[in-house]
This record gives structure tokens, sequence and C-alpha cells, in this order.
């Protein structure tokens, strides 16, 4: 309980460097779906210990609406990955070149 | 707390129930019914929330500006929302004869209905809860719609690449609500603007970097230049009909979002922003015209100048302190934006399913080949160039107007006028080159049918757009009004 509030928004901007850093250097699907789950836990993060901190907690109210919507939006990510990964035998997005110009 | 006879709530009440039965009489209907059953339930329900929407304008004079709800009946929303399901209606209509041949229309119907129930909410909302999840709702049906054609592998490649930005947007959005909520102690956007406009000097650095972390998200979906890139390969691949949702939906929302957090945030922290975004407003217009001409293909070429008009419509939001007339002119040109891009995408459409084709050079003497959807075709670029007397010039005279008139305080916002125009004079000579594909090349050809559902789009569009060019006089007191409305908020 000793822990002050710059302790959590130290881990919650490190998490967020980490889902930049796998956002920009890789470029499997997957991977980068986890990255930007990464950003949306920092967030959640961030948001319950300015909850906990503040007098009243309408950030916990949205870390649970952004959990849910994080898990709907990841249950349609990975149906895409699916279907791509039947058509291509492969999920990495650097070899998706049938769109340019 | 929100009445549950509030105007927004009905609309979610109207929508959402057609939404969620389509799928389920789909599944217990045992024979397969015709997608025309389906088309003619969510075109109903359609009809039914814009008249709605009408109706409380027209009937109630007292009008609540922002408020300490999560939601708001305000005129900026109502604007937003008459747009927006315009555009659902038209692309629902336009929808029949592209989606009458596959299988799960029930589905795209039912998608449509849900993401337009998001895009009404993201322009009513006055909550960051509210507008994130709002968000959400508008976003998610669009990667499911983005990849409809599931055996098509440009389309997945689209609908993987929205996807990935979309997320990624979607995430920096609610990174950037947590540092607000943080420094402020309040999701109420009213609340946040409040306490923003008497921050400490020391928490500054803070606030800009939430508002940049909002213009960076909302950038993604509004496409502004360094966000870019995920919109022309997601426009070429997804379903033409579903190009018009996003170009003239989710785009449009984008910009409703902005207006209500990034520009009156702004505004509250008194920070000097113009340049900024008129920076990136050059930029949007320069980069989406100068790639548009190169383009061979017709949704890719007007994808990119789906770019180049979002850098239109910021011109008026980076002037606007200064001068009124330019964000009046964003407001008009968004929803004039709006009926423009979904008629020429539907169009397309049309192209598409008539000569299976979206090459430019494939369309030679379309004109004769399909009048009515050419003529439409036609009228909607020549209003996207902004030629008189159709509804782009008006609008575009009063953006290039502003950045004049706000000229005379900082002197280089003459150059937003200066690039705001000869990105115009740009566009019209591709879009010329199209209309002379259509009309003036190709010989011996005959007229081939062309699809029921697009002329009935085409038609209703050529009087809407040639309507308000010849008088534009409502929709200008309008956005007078929804002017007169922020300004009193402000002050």
């Amino acid at each position: 309980m000793n822990n002050t509030l710059i302790d959590f928004v130290i881990v919650s901007i490190t998490l967020l460097s980490i889902g930049i850093y796998g956002l920009a250097v890789k470029r499997n699907a997957i991977r980068m779906l986890f990255a930007i789950e990464i950003i949306i836990n920092a967030a959640n993060l961030n948001l319950i210990s300015f909850a906990r901190f503040l007098p009243h907690s309408s950030g916990q109210t949205l870390t649970l609406f952004s959990i849910a919507i994080a898990a709907a939006e990841v249950a349609v990510g990975l149906a895409l990955i699916i279907v791509a990964y039947r058509m291509y035998k492969n999920i990495d997005i650097a070899e998706f070149r049938s769109l340019k110009g | 707390m929100i009445e549950i006879t509030s105007m927004p709530i009905i609309l979610i009440i109207i929508l959402g129930t057609a939404g969620v039965f389509l799928p389920i009489i789909s599944i217990i209907q045992k024979k397969t019914i015709s997608s025309t059953l389906y088309w003619i339930i969510s075109l109903t329900a359609l009809l039914f929330s814009i008249f709605y929407v009408v109706y409380r304008l027209i009937s109630s004079d007292t009008l609540s500006t922002f408020s300490e709800d999560v939601l708001t009946i305000d005129l900026l929303g109502n604007l937003f929302a008459i747009s927006m399901l315009l555009v659902a209606i038209l692309t629902t209509v336009g929808s029949l004869d592209f989606i009458r041949k596959k299988s799960h229309s029930s589905i795209y119907f039912s998608l449509i209905l849900l993401s337009t129930i998001g895009m009404v909410l993201v322009a009513y909302s006055t909550d960051l809860i509210m507008l994130f999840v709002a968000w959400e709702l508008m976003s998610i049906p669009t990667y499911v719609l983005a990849g409809f054609l599931k055996k098509n592998p440009s389309s997945n490649e689209s609908a993987l690449k929205y996807f990935l930005f979309g997320a990624l947007s979607s995430a920096i959005i609610i990174y950037g609500i947590s540092i607000t909520y943080g420094l402020t102690g309040s999701t109420n956007i009213t609340e946040v603007i409040r306490i923003f406009s008497t921050i400490d000097a020391e928490m500054l650095p803070l606030s800009l970097l939430a508002i940049s972390m909002f213009i960076a998200g909302f950038g993604f979906k509004m496409g502004l230049v360094p966000f870019h890139m995920w919109l022309p390969d997601t426009y070429e691949g997804a379903p033409p009909t579903i190009t018009a949702l996003l170009a003239a939906g989710t785009k449009k929302a984008g910009f409703a979002a902005a207006i209500r957090i990034i520009i009156i945030g702004t505004i509250a922290l008194n920070f000097d922003w113009m340049v900024a975004l008129g920076i990136i407003a050059i930029m949007t217009m320069t980069i989406g015209n100068i790639a548009a001409i190169l383009q061979k293909n017709l949704t890719r070429m007007l994808a990119y100048s789906s770019i180049g008009h979002a850098g239109y419509i910021l011109i008026g939001l980076s002037t606007y302190p200064l001068s009124n007339i330019g964000l009046q002119g964003s407001l008009f040109h968004i929803f004039n934006h709006a009926i423009m891009k979904c008629t020429a995408f539907i169009a397309i459409t049309g192209v598409l399913i008539a000569i299976k084709t979206t090459y430019i050079e494939k369309i030679k003497g379309l004109g004769i080949k399909m009048p009515i959807t050419a003529l439409g075709f036609t009228i909607s670029l020549l209003a996207l160039a902004g030629v008189p007397p159709l509804n782009g010039f008006w609008s575009k005279l009063m953006l290039f107007g502003a950045a004049l008139d706000a000229g005379s305080t900082y002197s280089w916002m003459y150059w937003l006028a200066i690039a705001g125009v000869l990105n115009s004079a740009l566009s019209l000579a591709y879009y010329g080159w199209i209309i002379r594909k259509m009309y003036f090349e190709g010989e011996k050809i005959t007229t081939i049918k062309e699809p029921r559902s697009i002329i009935a789009v085409m038609i209703f569009s050529i009087l809407f757009i040639v309507g308000i060019g010849v008088y534009p006089e409502p929709i200008i007191q309008f956005t007078d009004k929804i002017i007169f409305q922020l300004t009193m908020f402000l002050s």
C-alpha cells in the first residue's frame, strides 16, 4: 500500500512504449494485434490508478467498458486473421500485396 | 439522467431492434427468403429514424447545448445525425442489387444499422466514456463489413489493414482519455473543458499530449495526412457500398468528435494550435490530390480525393476562433461531402455490377452505356470539384473566404486559401479526365441494363446536389445557428 501514483504511471508508460515498439517492428498480424492490446491495457492501468487517487470512480467504469470492447475487437480481428490465413497460408502483413498503387 | 423518451434513445431503440432482429429472422426462417425483405426492414427503420430526427428538430425550439449528461441533443449533433442517416439510407438502397446474389445479406444490413447507431451516438455524446463506446460501436461493424466478400483476397486484405489501424486508433484514443481523466478527474466533456481552461502551467504539456493523442486517434479515421496510409487500400478493397459508408459516414463521425473535443479543447487550453492544424490541412489536401492524379482505379482515385477533402474541411477548423464563417463552411462541407462521396461510390457500385471492373480505361463510353449512372457520377464529381451552381461550390467558397478573412490577422493563413484553390483546380483535372472517358471516348456501344436501386440513388442525389446548389440558404442558416450555440458555450 506504499505505492504512489507515479509508480503506476511509470509501468503504464513502459507498457505503452513496448506496444509502440511491437507495432513499429513486427509484421506478424497476431503480434501487431497483441501490441495494440498492450497499449489498451496500459491505458486501463492508467485509468484504474487515477481512479484510486481521485474522489470518484468513473475511471473504473470506463475500464470495464474498455475491457469488454477490447475483447469484441480482438474477436473480430482474429476472425479476419483466420480468413487471411486460409487464403494466403501466412499472416505476415508485408506479404499482402494485392492492393497498391 | 437522460430520459428514455429523448431522441438518441429512441433512435437506438428503432435502429437497434431492426439490427438485432434481422439475423434472428434469417435463422428462424427455414426456407431462404430473398434479401429484399431484409432490405425493406432496414430501410423502413432508417427512414423512420430520419423523419423522427427532422420532426424533433422542427417541433422543438428549446435546444440544450453541452450538458452534464452523457448525451446531449444539440444542433451540432442534429446536423451530423441527419447527414449520417442520409448516408446510411443511400448506402442501404444502393446495396440491394449488389448484395442480391450473395449469402448472409441479413447480417450485412444488420451491421450497417448497428454502425449507423454508433455514428449517430458519436455525434450526440458529451461524455468521454459514451464517446469511446459509440466510437467502437461504429468501428467494429465496419471492420467486418470491409471484409464481407470473404472469398475475395483484396477484400480480406483491406479489412485486415483497416482493422489494425482502426484498433490502433482506438487504443490511442483511450490512452488520451486516460490522461485527460487523470488531469481533470472527470470524463464529462463540459467539465473537462472547464478544468482545462484554468489548468496549471506545469500541467500544460500533459494536456497537450492528451489533445495530440486525440488528434492522432481521430485523425486515423478522418484520413489526415500522417495517418492516411490505410485509407486507399481499404477503400479500394472493400465492397464499394461499404466504401461509401466509410468515406461518407465514419469519416464524418471523426470530424464530429474532433469538433467537440479537439477544437473546443485547444481553445480552452489557450494554446496556439492553428499553425499545427493549418500545416496538417495543407499537407493533407496536397498529398491527397497529387496522389489521386496517378491512379488507374476509380475507387482508389476517389479514396485519395477523399483524403484531399479532409484537408479542405480542416481549413475551417484551423481558422475557427478568427472567423466563424470557417467553421460554418466546414460543417457545410462535411454535409455536402457526405452526400457527394456517397453518390460517387454508389455510382461505382453500379459500374462494378454492370461491367465487373472499376479501371478507368474500361469505362469508356459509360455515358451511352449507362446514362443515368454516368449522369449522377458526373454531377457528383463536378460537385466535388466545386463547380457552381452545385453544392460543393458554396462550401468551398465559405472555406477559402474564411481563410482570406483570417489572413488579415495571421498572414500565413493566405497560404491556406492559395493551397485550397490550387488543389481544387488540380482536382478538376482528374475529375475531368474521368468525365472525358465516360462521354467522349469509346464507339459503337449500346445501352446495358442499369440496376434499378442504383438509378433510385442517382436520381435522388442529382436532385439533392443541384437543389442545395441552387438554394443553399437553409443549411447555411442552420450552420449559423450551430456556431451561435458553440460560441454561447465557449463564452
